[in-house]
């Protein structure tokens, strides 16, 4: 049984934000539940209201447009799993939210509500940095915008303040060319480690990169110097060059020892991924993102 | 602005009949049907959305009862198991599941045939390697899934074949 609650329905995100603000730490936003009630239910958050954001009209848009998607707050991973749209022009991404969890948690969840949980075992964030995605937070105060770099502060961490919701997550497309990959590693549902790969293939030789390596440490993150290293390699050579890579992911990523592996291995097994998801980018290994 | 409220009005449609009534908020789906309906056949067992006994459909999708709240049900239909049988028979996929033995314990079988009917409703002609994905999230603690498998695919062939 969970403890019992108060339900609170605003119908804009200002009156959201005023709710927060009056009932301050009591209230919890709640987007769809999925993570939400499992902490309830397990007395690891206690919250006397939820603020129900599913009845905000203009958090559920999800739109394609020409130099980006623009996905509402409340859109599930299972309709980003499944659209079209989606699945052409952000295929990472597409990739991404196809393993959350399993086909009942992505009805159930939000993209939205995942990025604020924060949890480091996700999926999404990792694709969304290789597109250098953003975010528009909205409270009383106004409207912000900030890179998802930015947002991701840490463990269960981000840059949201009180009374303040995440209302739409924007995600641009790769430049015209370059190919993309996602790879992953699991136990029992959850990521041990993932990897997403972009890359600019010209004659054989990549002439721009982008990786992201998530779970492994607090936040998923982007690898800049390692991406400018792999400038003129082949793809089979970056591969062994993010092999080889081992003491840098080890220093930028953080790695911490969980019941899903040690640090050691986690960062061994992001080198893994990124070489495996290089060469499926480059299209010389497999054909999906499957890892 | 918007008052709390502890109890809601509930409108929904479980297995083909119409419920009115109000429900707490922090009611989960499971316990709706369970405590409330008298529906035993969806079972709690995880709690944490991973095992898939508590499987039901909301509007044609399978949900986690056990950590879905019962007011955002409201204006939808639920499906059950116990509204899988039509004229006092059974569905295909409980013949099935019968024939080729597809369960040992039988406690996640609701789950199974439920998350199997969505499968077919969403693709008529899976592979065994969709099976598996689509189903990834029910567990089957008595190993039966290589029968599940099949029997699923049996009804997929047949239903194409009729």
């Amino acid at each position: 049984m969970l403890s019992s609650f108060e339900l609170l329905e605003p119908t804009t995100v200002q009156e959201a934000a005023g709710l927060l603000e009056r009932y301050g730490d009591e209230a919890r936003v709640y987007a769809g539940g999925a993570e939400l009630i499992l902490l309830m239910r397990y007395g690891l958050v206690d919250a006397t209201y939820l603020v129900n954001v599913k009845t905000i009209s203009g958090l559920g848009g999800l739109v394609a447009g020409e130099d980006a998607l623009r996905v509402g707050s409340i859109v599930t991973h299972r309709a980003l799993e499944l659209d079209a749209a989606v699945r052409k022009g952000w295929p990472l991404l597409a990739a991404a939210e196809s393993h959350v969890g399993n086909i009942r948690v992505r009805s159930q969840g939000t993209l939205g509500g995942n990025l604020c949980f924060a949890d480091p075992h996700a999926d999404p964030p990792t694709a969304l940095l290789v597109y250098e995605a953003s975010v528009t937070i909205e409270g009383s105060g106004g409207s912000s915008w900030l890179p998802l770099s930015e947002f991701l502060r840490g463990t269960y961490e981000t840059a949201l303040q009180p009374a303040e919701l995440l209302v739409e997550i924007e995600v641009p497309r790769l430049p015209s060319g370059w190919t993309a990959a996602f790879a992953r590693t699991e136990r029992f549902y959850r990521p041990t480690a993932n990897a997403a790969v972009a890359i600019d293939l010209r004659a054989g030789a990549i002439a721009g990169a982008r990786l992201a390596v998530g779970c492994v440490g607090p936040t998923a993150m982007r690898l800049p110097q390692l991406e400018s290293e792999l400038a003129g390699l082949t793809p089979a050579e970056a591969g062994r060059r993010v092999m080889d890579a081992r003491a840098y992911l080890s220093r930028q990523l953080d790695p911490v020892d969980d019941l899903l592996g040690s640090a050691e291995y986690k960062s061994y097994i992001a080198g893994v991924l990124l070489a495996r998801a290089i060469g499926q980018a480059a299209g010389t290994e497999g054909a999906n993102g499957h890892g | 602005m918007a008052e709390p409220r502890a109890i809601v009005t509930l409108d929904c449609t479980v297995n083909g009949e119409r419920w009115h009534g109000e429900v707490p908020v922090e009611e989960v789906l499971l316990d709706f049907l369970r405590a409330r309906l008298g529906l035993t056949g969806a079972k709690r067992s995880c709690e944490s959305e991973v095992c898939g006994a508590c499987t039901v459909l909301v509007d044609g999708q399978p949900m986690s009862s056990c950590s879905f709240l019962a007011f955002e049900v409201h204006g939808k239909q639920v499906t059950t198991i116990e509204g899988l049988t039509c004229e006092g028979r059974l569905d295909p996929l409980q013949e099935a599941f019968m024939r080729n033995v597809a369960s040992q314990c039988g406690y996640c079988t609701p789950g199974q045939i439920l998350a199997a009917k969505a499968l077919l409703a969403a693709n008529p002609s899976p592979t065994y390697e969709e099976v598996g994905e689509w189903l990834s999230g029910n567990l089957c603690r008595c190993g039966c899934y290589p029968s599940i498998a099949e029997s699923i695919l049996e009804v997929a062939r047949a239903q194409s074949a009729s």
